[in-house]
């Protein structure tokens, strides 16, 4: 696998981040550093070991359809800083 | 499969009929003022932890077994990634690589349609562009919407014109109206389709944002149409997605979001495994509502139903529900009969749907009881069901108040007969040398004198003993 | 200690609001030199005080690390694209310790969202912590500000602070305090603003181990708002616990003032009746890092993809489409470790690399559990020092690459990644500076840790 800057760029812009030049010169060659030592996992065999979900295992944790009561608009709009007549207000969709 | 002209394959989203969210417990119903039925958990606020509605688990796995899926022995959760401004968190939770249920089939007719995967998944806000999708400035965002559950269901490329999507879906919302988990008044049921024609070596073109089952076939009617004049015009089909605008009837290309690659689905750690035990499964099989197809076979062979009727009748819920309830007050047959012909009749001349019918089972007892009778004719029940369409009345008032009740007595009928014979002797002479149009004539003559309170078989007896 | 304290408060010999003014005066004091707090809500803790009068904790004032939501309180996870987030609700470990009468008298500094080893990596125009024994060094990270408090403060008081990787024990060893991490669902994580879901757990920092149990003891319950919280499952004590010494304690790279340390703390256990014998987890000692790193960045990445601008937090005027908008905000208000995770986190989850690094980590994980199951069949706690190095000058952390700074974790990534219960114990200090023993015992095993934490204290 190449860790290029491209490829930087790209997972990136995945991330809605806008990397400047400065930040991709520095990250690319730490982001190579990382990920080749971190691919050594490669080594351990994990033929028939399922995924951890969680560090113990843990199931069945479900709630009943109850309903409770939900925020007022007031406090559910509290933390926004752009909302109009109710809503939030949002970037323009395309 | 691909070698029908048209090659379809559709994804439905269907919103399941929960009292409660899939991972909080706000209400799914209720104000319809933005932002009103939400919390941390569904408005994405840092902190907050999503907890699995079982209900929503139970209904989806109804769906898995109508639709004779593989269920999954465990239900897991991921994390699907991609922004836009409806998501609360920017990761949608719905499922990966595990779906609930798979490799099921739904019957059209003759036809099985593979059913590729059954999943659960939780719906996004709902978006308002104030001055239209593409002018618009900035978006308004409600999210009573966000979190609501819904289950998607893939089928495989199987269906091979935009008229059988469209029986699909129409049948697949027959059956999640008879498995009790889709409100048929209120609920919202999308599709996105994968369309390709042969003639453009059928290169998959995605058509997405199709809303309700009438859109579908217009929608996929149209996006054929378009591929097969691209194809004329010598261009290529291209790979991409469309989005369906339903207002203006047409397919727009969509600017790319993330593709399926860039999803980047990791298993939602914040929700823990859920086994789905054979003792489940037979719980859930063992309340299983009736569904249309046993339905038909109980009108026909229990309650001696004509099968054309049967079969209207019990692909409908909705119709099916009221019919039941009249007929265990009336001739089942007859009111079979009445209510096939009669209650569609007047929906469709207002342009409305069973979920729309202002017409209660109460009325219907009234009327086709008093029909049966013989105390009104048809016609006059064909017209007590259009008033009926503007809201309930007491008919017998109505009936009386009208002076509609039937002209049954033969001597009142054998008056009015010998009237119209007297007055029409032209029309009798014609009748006299072949012309039933004059019988007609003279019959509409005197249902006219009765004020279309006769029987038009019985004074069309009567003339033709009058005049020989 | 805390209980002799509540006690005098219950008993009206103390008077809680009183003593919170002067408690609120030390902090803010305190933080002008040293920076252990984001927020110090003066006037919600001058509120709460005139209530608190009953409960286990009555008018304690007790600190909360940044990404612990307490409602109404500016909560940023020590990031400035949270910056004006007042949560609409308390974490359920807050809200316990507040039905216990506790008065919230600080939001600690952390790395930005818990994002590092040594508090260093704040948020945007944050200042960061500085060691309580040496200003010119690191408290450790990522609960540097709980850990320096606790440390710091002349009254009675605890905090409550959160660890995904070694976030609780790493500072508490730098700043020589007491710190819990319990097992992993043992606590709520309710109100936890998350690092990586699967990994993190809320445990409280202590000056004794009394105060470390009282706290755990009202913390530690099943909590239905939290899918993969179980509470505590009362496993049995273990009396005479046998002491497994991770070979590892003396491995290249752990500094030799830290390796005489914990042969001095051995000869300590030994003394003080304990069997000890030398143990091995090779598989977690190699692989750890890698798959701790791994499983918490994909994770983190998608956790950080809610800060938008939109409904809380960090905003910028609204134009440009929801592409341009985003990346704008998150560009400008991430820190450049945040970034860097968010990055490394993205791709490891992308189609292609996604099962030789997410499901692979994923997978590994299984296997590292595996082994210390199996280790916990022939020793009851396993002990190595809590960091490999001495609390560092912020001048040789500059020189260290993201890759070397990860590696400072190799101690305590390995229980975190199996949601085992682990705790520092302060042991001494080594030329002035404090260094730290880490205990780890099985699942569900807290109380067996804080018993063998007593005998020693």
């Amino acid at each position: 696998m190449e860790i290029n800057e491209e490829l930087v760029r790209k997972v990136a812009s995945l991330a809605r981040l806008n990397l400047t030049d400065e930040e991709v010169k520095k990250f690319t060659p730490q982001l190579k550093d990382i990920l080749n030592a971190f691919s050594h996992l490669d080594r351990v065999n994990t033929d028939n070991t399922d995924p951890s979900f969680q560090p113990i295992p843990i199931r069945n944790n479900t709630r009943h359809d109850e309903p409770h009561a939900s925020l007022s608009q007031e406090i559910a709009l509290k933390n926004a800083h752009h909302t109009k007549d109710g809503y939030i207000k949002g970037p323009r969709a395309v | 499969m691909m070698h029908t002209d048209v090659v379809i394959g559709l994804e439905v989203h269907v919103e399941l009929d929960t009292m409660t969210k899939l991972f909080c417990s706000c209400p799914t119903k209720g104000s319809e003022s933005p932002n009103t039925r939400c919390c941390d958990v569904c408005l994405g606020m840092p902190g907050s932890k999503p907890v699995l509605n079982s209900k929503a688990l139970e209904y989806a796995l109804r769906l898995c077994l109508a639709l004779k899926c593989n269920v999954s022995k465990e239900l897991v959760f991921s994390r699907k990634s991609y922004f836009y401004p409806d998501m609360a968190k920017n990761y949608q939770i719905s499922q990966y690589e595990l779906p609930l249920g798979a490799k099921g089939s739904l019957t059209l007719g003759a036809k099985a349609v593979n059913i590729k995967r059954v999943h659960m998944e939780e719906d996004p806000a709902a978006l308002t562009h104030p001055s239209g999708m593409h002018t618009s400035s900035f978006v308004l965002v409600d999210y009573n919407r966000s979190g609501n559950p819904l289950v998607e269901v893939v089928t495989e490329p199987d269906l091979a014109s935009p008229e059988e999507a469209r029986e699909f879906m129409k049948k697949l919302i027959t059956i999640l109206s008879y498995l009790g988990i889709f409100d048929v008044k209120q609920g919202i049921i999308k599709a996105d389709a994968n369309v390709s024609i042969k003639a453009g070596n059928y290169q998959r073109v995605e058509v997405k944002n199709i809303t309700g089952f009438k859109d579908i076939e217009r929608a996929l009617q149209h996006e054929v149409e378009r591929q097969k004049r691209e194809v004329k015009e010598g261009k290529k089909i291209m790979a991409e997605t469309r989005s369906w605008d339903s207002d203006v009837g047409i397919t727009r290309s969509l600017r790319l979001k993330e593709t399926e690659e860039e999803y980047g689905y990791i298993f939602d750690p914040d929700l823990v495994l859920i086994d789905i035990t054979p003792e489940m499964i037979a719980k859930i099989q063992s309340s299983m509502p009736e569904l249309a197809e046993q339905r038909v076979v109980r009108y026909i062979n229990e309650w001696k139903i004509a099968p054309i009727d049967a079969e209207v009748i019990a692909s409908d819920k909705l119709l099916s529900d009221i019919f039941e309830h009249v007929a265990s007050h009336v001739d089942k047959p007859y009111a079979a009969k009445w209510i096939r012909r009669e209650l569609i009749r007047v929906l469709n001349y207002q342009g409305k749907e069973m979920p729309q019918n202002p017409i209660r089972a109460e009325e219907l007892i009234m009327l086709i009881t008093l029909l049966q009778q013989k105390k009104i004719t048809e016609n006059t029940g064909q017209k007590i069901m259009e008033l009926l369409m503007e809201g309930p009345f007491n008919i017998v008032e109505y009936v009386r108040k009208n002076n509609l009740e039937a002209v049954s007595d033969t001597g009142v009928l054998e008056r009015l007969c010998r009237e119209a014979i007297a007055e029409h002797p032209a029309a009798v002479e014609d009748f006299r040398s072949g012309s039933d149009k004059s019988l007609n004539f003279l019959v509409g003559k005197v249902m006219a004198k009765s004020k279309g309170k006769a029987s038009p078989k019985e004074v069309n007896e009567i003339i033709k003993k009058l005049v020989r | 200690m805390i209980s002799d304290f509540v006690k005098s408060v219950q008993q009206g010999k103390i008077d809680p609001v009183h003593h919170i003014r002067s408690a609120l005066e030390e902090v803010k004091n305190i933080n002008q030199q040293f920076h252990y707090c984001t927020t110090i809500p003066e006037q919600s803790a001058l509120a709460e005080s005139k209530e608190a009068k009953t409960g286990r904790l009555a008018g304690v004032a007790v600190s909360v690390k940044d990404c612990i939501c307490v409602k109404d309180i500016e909560s940023t996870a020590g990031s400035a694209i949270l910056k004006g987030y007042h949560p609409v609700m308390d974490a359920t470990a807050v809200q316990r310790l507040k039905d216990e009468g506790a008065i919230i008298i600080a939001k600690t500094a952390q790395d930005e969202f818990g994002f590092g080893s040594f508090a260093v990596n704040v948020g945007i125009g944050m200042e960061i912590p500085k060691n309580p024994v040496d200003p010119e060094r690191a408290c450790g990270g990522s609960s540097g500000g709980s850990a320096g408090l606790t440390r710091k403060v002349s009254f009675p008081h605890v905090s409550l602070a959160e660890s995904t990787g070694g976030s609780i024990v790493c500072p508490a060893s730098f700043c020589g305090v007491y710190g819990l991490c319990p097992t992993y669902g043992v606590v709520s994580r309710y109100g936890l603003m998350d690092y990586a879901n699967s990994l993190d757990k809320i445990g409280p920092m202590a000056t004794s181990v009394d105060d470390l149990k009282l706290v755990m003891d009202i913390i530690g319950h099943m909590d239905p708002r939290d899918s993969t919280c179980t509470g505590p499952q009362h496993a049995k004590v273990i009396q005479k616990p046998r002491i497994g010494l991770l070979k590892s304690s003396f491995a290249q790279g752990v500094d030799p003032k830290v390796q005489s340390a914990v042969r001095e703390f051995v000869e300590k256990l030994k003394r003080s009746g304990f069997s000890v014998s030398e143990v091995e987890l090779p598989l977690t000692e190699k692989y750890g890092i890698s798959c701790y790193y791994l499983i918490s960045m994909c994770e983190a990445s998608t956790n950080l993809a809610k800060f938008c601008g939109m409904r809380y937090g960090a905003h910028e005027p609204l134009d440009g489409n929801f592409n341009e908008y985003f990346s704008k905000v998150r560009s400008k208000y991430f820190n450049e470790e945040s970034k860097r995770r968010i990055i490394i986190g993205t791709f490891a989850r992308m189609a292609g690399y996604r099962d030789a690094y997410y499901l692979k980590a994923m997978r590994v994980r299984t296997k590292i559990i595996e082994e210390y199951k199996k280790i916990f069949t022939s020793v009851d706690i396993l002990l190595s020092p809590t960091m490999p190095i001495l609390p560092p000058r912020f001048a040789d952390i500059g020189n260290l690459s993201p890759l070397q700074q990860y590696m400072m974790d190799i101690m305590t990534v390995g229980p975190n990644l199996a949601g085992l219960p682990h705790l520092n114990i302060p042991a001494g200090s080594v030329e002035g500076l404090p260094v730290g023993m880490l205990l780890i015992a099985d699942h569900y095993q807290e109380q067996t840790l804080l018993a063998c934490a007593k005998v020693l204290e």
